[in-house]
């Protein structure tokens, strides 16, 4: 038994020493694009401070009756972004918000890219009368408003965290789904799928060694842009009120500061850190996204 | 003999001392260095040499055509003008109107969504000051006249280019390089892609005109016949330099660069003993056994019927009632035209395709039909394809490329030393230095190497080769072929070569059969088609063999 292990040891270190180094070129072409690198910090950034948001602040602070300060105050160096209607600092709320609206985010692109991924590479591969089911169905869910679904579904079903990413997942996998297919119907094109079939390939064969790594990176750098997406899907939801009222969002914040009359009262400090927050995570994924892309794809990269 | 002035003296092109450069990304790579050349009015040259050897480059700087990257230094002399110093006014006067360029490829380089007419029209209208567009009648009739000379009918100018034939879409090229009445035509490997029978009426075709127009023609190309058979002067052209220029008669007698020697020898002459099982290799082949053993058929079709449905609810039958046989220890060429079927009984053969009606046999037993019985099936039969570069996965390593197989088969144990043989089998040694090696950092004979070590690495007892030579260069293509005898004689693999190159045939196969729209029309010895053609279609195939005549004849009278 040694001399296979030895030698699968061997041949593993040489396809991760080749890994290692496409890798490293991927990261060097990323790097080379300004933008990308500042998205990629602030993401960063935010993922960190809100993973850390339990060690670094108290959460008790968010429950009502722990607050002593006055409500709807403007900053100050008690409460640097001031106070929510019932006093609580907004600067905490937003803080605790971003976790609740980035797992959501997260959660729900990942639902969405696998079924997307999963339905694309099926349709492609099988062709047939699997296809055309697997596409009309696709084309349905396409031309479906998505935000009415969303409603819909979390209308129907019980309200919380996993109802949201099931509704955003649900209604946003159609454009992945396509991007996978077009992808796999070019790879499927392409001879050496014809020498790997001759070789005896199996359809998990020519799917997992050949298809899905071709079209894996494309569909990563398409997550980042689902992910922003869902971000703004989610505040979208819990804005219009079926999000899960138990814990702040960026969405749920924005619907407590306009219910209680933030704009005619010109509480801009309550209003306007959530929106900002929506604003830079989003823009932080869509520059990485398009990076990405850049690296992915070297034709777009005369275009910069 | 270099110095030819043209039969009126003039001379139409000059090159002094050319070189040029491309900038990569660090340093400088020369494509081509200090190149003189002279052509005189109506004089015809080949440009002859391998992928890389600066042929294209250094036509392409005759009309400035050449990418930004590139630094040309000397001359270039049109007409006795500079053309770096043209300004760009006089430089866009003089393409086209003085020299144009017949582009390889003529399916890419005419315009999809455009009439035939008005892609001949356009260089009209663009240089004739004297015929504006509100003149069209004397457009119009010019173009007909364009079509005419290169035997179209005036009703292919309201065609789209996907409605023309792959020959008929180049005689539209040439059609519009003539458009201007220009005194020098660049032709960049204007038949590569286009099959024995259409290149001959296309190079005869050309012939004609640039003898009737008194035309200078500058061809390129890699194969020497073809340019033989069209041009009084050769050139040969290796690593950016002119080894040699001879008249073409003298060239393919008797070359003196060792380059233009390996270039002449890389396409046999049908007929020729010396060439007979003896593809160009610098490594000389084993002995073989004279006496070889007559083997049982390992694989054989029967009665086999391959349609597809075409566009419209029409079926194409692309393989018609075919009986062919291959014998243990025993190479076929199955030869013919494009779509005359070939490929499609390949893929049948492998199972790729599904038959209609009719049995393929591997040892007597028919192909199977089960998902485990066909991979049982492709253990023994295995497919090489035609182009190395698009048949290996870019992303998948030397290693993993041929040790699929074995994978997709179980075969675990010793999985390195399996692929290692299998490299050494198709002569990559020493077989580590290439198992990290990615498909991009490898040549195109190498990348075909890996393939067919791959198809090796099974261990199968047949071989299908699906064109396995005509992408690569002439000198990569003689140690292929010598190769595939050199399994045949060593490992006793039995293969299926498909080819539409009838000397592929003369140097390394037993049997030959001919496929004609479907139908086998011809099946026997290598000896007895080829030098006593019964079928008048095998006849015509190898009446279009270019240059034949321009080679030392063989005894048993081949006459084109």
């Amino acid at each position: 038994m040694t001399p296979t292990t030895d030698e699968t040891r061997g041949v593993r270190a040489i396809t991760w020493a080749r890994r290692k180094q496409a890798t490293a070129g991927v990261w060097r072409e990323f790097a080379r694009d300004r933008g990308g690198l500042i998205g990629l910090g602030g993401l960063v950034l935010i993922v960190l401070l809100a993973l850390l948001a339990p060690v670094l602040t108290d959460e008790t602070a968010l429950e009502v009756t722990n607050t002593t300060a006055q409500p709807r105050q403007p900053p100050s160096a008690q409460a640097w972004l001031g106070t929510d209607r019932d006093g609580i600092s907004v600067l905490l709320l937003v803080w605790w918000g971003a976790r609740v609206s980035l797992l959501i985010g997260f959660s729900a692109a990942l639902l969405s890219v696998f079924i997307g991924t999963a339905v694309g590479i099926l349709a492609a591969h099988f062709g047939g009368w699997l296809s055309t089911t697997l596409m009309r169905f696709t084309d349905f869910f396409l031309v479906l408003p998505t935000l009415v679904l969303a409603i819909a579904l979390s209308a129907v079903l019980p309200r919380g965290i996993g109802t949201i990413v099931l509704a955003i997942g649900v209604a946003s996998w159609p454009t992945t789904a396509r991007l996978a297919r077009a992808q796999t119907l070019t790879i499927e094109a392409r001879p050496y799928i014809e020498r790997a079939k001759a070789l005896g390939a199996g359809h998990r064969h020519v799917i997992g060694k050949h298809v899905l790594p071709a079209v894996l990176p494309l569909v990563f750098a398409h997550t980042t842009l689902v992910v922003a997406n869902s971000i703004i899907a989610e505040s979208t939801l819990s804005f219009l009120g079926v999000g899960d009222p138990s814990r702040p969002s960026w969405g749920g914040i924005l619907q407590a500061a306009f219910n209680s009359g933030a704009v005619s009262q010109g509480a801009w400090w309550y209003l306007l850190p959530p929106g900002i927050g929506i604003v830079i995570v989003v823009l932080c994924f869509t520059l990485c996204g398009r990076a990405l892309e850049t690296v992915l794809n070297p034709r777009l990269r005369g275009q910069r | 003999m270099t110095e030819n002035p043209g039969t009126d003296g003039a001379v139409l092109l000059e090159l002094r001392e050319l070189s040029v450069r491309y900038r990569a990304a660090r340093d400088e790579l020369p494509a081509v260095r200090g190149v003189n050349l002279r052509l005189g009015a109506g004089e015809t040259l080949g440009l002859a040499g391998e992928s890389g050897c600066g042929k294209s480059t250094l036509a392409m700087s005759v009309l400035r055509l050449l990418p930004r990257s590139a630094r040309v230094d000397g001359q270039v002399l049109l007409d006795g003008e500079d053309v770096a110093a043209m300004r760009w006014g006089r430089l866009r006067a003089v393409r086209w109107a003085s020299a144009s360029v017949v582009f390889q490829g003529a399916m890419h380089a005419l315009n999809p969504v455009r009439k035939v007419y008005d892609q001949i029209a356009e260089p009209i209208l663009l240089h004739d000051s004297d015929q504006r567009p509100d003149e069209p009648p004397a457009v119009r009739h010019r173009v007909h006249e364009l079509l005419d000379q290169v035997e179209l009918p005036a009703g292919k100018a309201e065609a789209f280019p996907h409605e023309l034939s792959g020959g008929q879409k180049q005689r539209v090229m040439i059609a519009m390089a003539l458009a201007c009445d220009p005194r020098l035509v660049i032709a960049d490997e204007p038949t590569t892609a286009l099959d024995v029978i259409v290149q001959a009426q296309v190079l005869e075709l050309m012939s004609r005109l640039v003898a009737e127009h008194h035309i200078g023609l500058i061809m390129i190309s890699h194969d020497l016949s073809v340019l033989a058979s069209t041009c009084q002067h050769i050139a040969v052209m290796y690593d950016g330099e002119i080894v040699e220029r001879a008249p073409s008669e003298q060239l393919m007698r008797a070359p003196q660069h060792a380059h233009s020697k390996a270039l002449a020898a890389a396409f046999p002459t049908i007929g020729d003993p010396a060439s007979r099982f003896a593809p160009a290799t610098s490594n000389p082949l084993p002995e073989q056994p004279s006496e070889r053993p007559v083997g049982e058929p390992v694989l054989r079709t029967e009665e086999l019927r391959v349609s597809f449905r075409a566009r419209g609810g029409r079926t194409v039958r692309a393989v018609d009632g075919v009986d062919l046989e291959v014998g243990e220890n025993e190479i076929v060429a199955l030869v013919g035209q494009s779509g005359s079927g070939k490929t499609t009984l390949a893929r049948t053969l492998l199972g790729l395709q599904r038959a209609e009606s009719g049995r393929v046999l591997f040892r007597g037993t028919p192909l199977p039909t089960s998902t485990s019985g066909l991979r049982d099936y492709r253990r023994q039969v295995q497919l090489v394809l035609q182009d190395p570069t698009s048949a290996l996965n870019p992303r998948h390593s030397v290693y993993e490329a041929v040790a699929e197989g074995p994978r997709i088969h179980g075969l675990t144990t010793d999985e390195i030393g399996r692929v290692t043989r299998a490299l050494e089998a198709a002569e990559l040694r020493p077989a580590e230095r290439f198992m990290s090696a990615l498909p991009h950092e490898l040549s195109g004979g190498q990348k075909q190497r890996v393939v067919i070590a791959g198809a090796l690495a099974l261990e199968p007892a047949v071989l299908v080769a699906d064109e396995p030579v005509a992408s690569l260069d002439a000198s990569v293509r003689g140690e292929i072929l010598a190769l595939l005898l050199r399994l045949r004689i060593e490992l006793g693999l039995s293969a299926l070569v498909i080819t539409h190159d009838l000397g592929l045939a003369w140097n390394i196969a037993d049997r030959v059969a001919v496929m004609y729209r479907g139908e086998l029309v011809e099946v026997g010895t290598v000896e007895d088609v080829l030098l006593d053609p019964r079928h008048e279609y095998t006849r015509s195939l190898l009446a279009a063999v270019p240059g034949g005549t321009h080679r030392a004849e063989p005894a048993n009278g081949l006459r084109h």
